[in-house]
């Protein structure tokens, strides 16, 4: 299948609302960082990330990274690009603590406020996405 | 094809033959982006509403036949938004003209767009002197002007904005007095809260004041450094603390505001980047100006920027918001057929006024309330305060010297009318010590 990081980015996050409603914290977690996987990897085509699209994935194994490890490369790829000046995020990762293969733990360890700090970094992410579509960089 | 001129009336066009069904899908955005191409935002409720979506579907279909490389392919062409407060938040938007309700959001890639004007400062008055032109003496006559406000009492704070061209701060101060730091260093400090290291040594005070006091913030300090690299960043945004970005713009009005309760002074002359430019646009319209000098020689390089400019607050409905602010002065008018040209440049600037700011009078009637002014009323803002050409003014380099060995008498033959007009700008009360 082939990678569409700005879907990706909307279904997971909808989907991330719907379990954090219905308070199902663990899965909400996941997908929030997932959200904000997407929507940076989309963000960094912009702003000069290649892609292998007969691979599937970013090109440079860097750039082949969770919302744990993206943050950082996202601000590599802004900071190199003219329009990268009005697109900052804060520059503490809020999926400092969130980890892909925390879907492999059980659900006791995971709470709201774990949750809810995941869903205000994928909601940062959110609000770039929409910045980028309405100014007509995606 | 289609270009950009033509993108807003073929929209207003496509949404005119649309206007029944427009009620059915609640506040509509045109949404202009950084490259020029159009998409609609609608509310989040219309996603699931039918009748909605088939309205829209036909617009977007329209739009994409009508604005071609201006448009969106149409199955890409519509955002729903929740928010719909958040997608105007800190853009440039007016009303689409002609159609009630429809606003356009225009995204600019620079923060500039001479249409957000600030509300008056509420401190010392702010005197903006712009130009549409460079090369007209404007900085000069800022210099004249804070040397006569200082030669009669008054504490003036002084800020060269010209960025990009700096030179004023040369005309009101010897090398030897000019301080460590300038506006750009503030600036870039201030991206890293670090501004305060410079804040102390970015003013000093020039000897060419005698009973009142002239502060001169100038552009860089006494030695620019790396004066490239830091204007480079000057325009940067800053994300705050809390999550909210403030423009450069909002900084500089910061620091101002800052420069303003540190030296109190009874007015503030800002020496503007001439021209349609992204500073200009900020010392114009969002530092909260009580005035703003728009200097004028009579050409054609002259009128047509400045009915662009004109134009553009007429269209974002701003022009009552500026207006009364504005005043024209007639630069470097020249030795020889002095009241000849100066008729031509009062007669051109009349039409411009009245063409693009004054409101119109309907015949038969009276102005009464109207903001409407004769072509020959003195008072009025399109009648040019004259500054004469004068070959010990012209150039700026040699200018300390110059107003050291001045007389009220020459500053009075060659800045007059711009002098006399500016003395009479009212002082706010309890503001200042002079």
């Amino acid at each position: 299948m082939q990678a569409d990081f700005l879907d990706a980015h909307h279904r997971h996050w909808d989907d991330a609302e719907r379990l954090f409603a219905a308070h199902r914290w663990a899965n909400a977690d996941h997908l929030y960082g997932m959200a904000a996987e997407c929507g940076l990897k989309r963000l960094m085509l912009v702003f000069g990330m290649l892609f292998d699209s007969v691979g599937d994935r970013p090109a440079n194994q860097p750039d082949r990274v969770h919302a744990d490890g993206v943050w950082a490369r996202y601000e590599s790829y802004r900071c190199g690009h003219h329009r990268g000046a009005t697109y900052v995020l804060p520059p503490v990762n809020p999926f400092d603590n969130w980890n892909a293969s925390q879907r492999y733990a059980h659900q006791s360890l995971f709470d709201a406020a774990r949750a809810t700090s995941h869903q205000i970094g994928a909601n940062q992410v959110r609000q770039l996405i929409k910045k980028a579509q309405w100014e007509g960089l995606i | 094809m289609t270009t950009f001129d033509q993108i807003l009336p073929r929209v207003a066009e496509v949404l005119r033959t649309h206007a029944d069904r427009l009620p059915t899908l609640g506040p509509l955005l045109v949404n202009r982006d950084l490259n020029g191409r159009v998409r609609l935002v609608v509310g989040e409720p219309t996603r699931t509403d039918a009748k909605a979506k088939q309205a829209l579907d036909a617009i977007a279909h329209e739009l994409q036949g009508q604005l071609g490389p201006h448009a969106y392919p149409a199955e890409n062409a519509v955002l729903f938004e929740a928010d719909m407060d958040s997608v105007c938040a800190g853009v440039p938007s007016f009303p689409l003209e002609g159609l009630d309700g429809v606003q356009v959001i225009d995204r600019l890639a620079t923060e500039g767009n001479w249409a957000s004007i600030a509300p008056e400062s509420t401190g010392a008055p702010r005197i903006v002197f712009f130009s549409i032109k460079g090369g007209v003496g404007r900085s000069t006559a800022l210099a004249a002007s804070a040397w006569a406000l200082a030669q009669s009492g008054q504490r003036v704070l002084v800020l060269d904005l010209d960025l990009e061209s700096p030179g004023l701060s040369s005309a009101l101060l010897p090398e030897e007095r000019r301080p460590t730091y300038g506006i750009a260093d503030w600036l870039v400090e201030d991206l890293v809260d670090n501004g305060d290291a410079v804040f102390e040594d970015m003013m000093a005070t020039s000897t060419l004041a005698h009973d009142g006091e002239i502060y001169v913030v100038p552009a860089h300090g006494r030695d620019p450094g790396e004066y490239v690299a830091k204007l480079g960043r000057v325009w940067m945004p800053k994300m705050r603390s809390d999550g909210t970005r403030e423009a450069w713009s909002q900084r500089l009005s910061r620091l101002l505001d800052a420069l303003e309760a540190r030296w109190q002074p009874d007015v503030i002359l800002l020496d503007s980047r001439a021209g349609i430019d992204e500073v200009a646009s900020s010392c114009v319209t969002d530092l909260g100006a009580y005035l703003v000098l728009l200097f004028a020689i009579d050409g054609e390089q002259t009128w047509p920027g400045y009915r662009i400019l004109f134009r553009h607050w007429r269209q974002s409905s701003v022009v009552r918001d500026i207006r009364e602010r504005l005043q024209m002065v007639g630069a470097m008018i020249p030795e020889t057929d002095a009241v000849e040209y100066f008729a031509g440049l009062r007669e051109r600037g009349y039409d411009l006024f009245a063409e693009q700011l004054y409101d119109e009078i309907p015949p038969g009637e009276v102005a009464g309330e109207r903001w409407n002014f004769d072509a020959s009323d003195e008072g009025a803002p399109h009648y040019p305060w004259a500054v004469r050409w004068h070959r010990g003014f012209a150039a700026l380099r040699s200018l300390h010297a110059r107003f050291e060995s001045i007389d009220a008498r020459e500053v009075a033959t060659v800045f007059g009318p711009l002098i006399e007009n500016l003395a009479r700008v009212p002082r706010k009360e309890g503001e200042g010590n002079g």
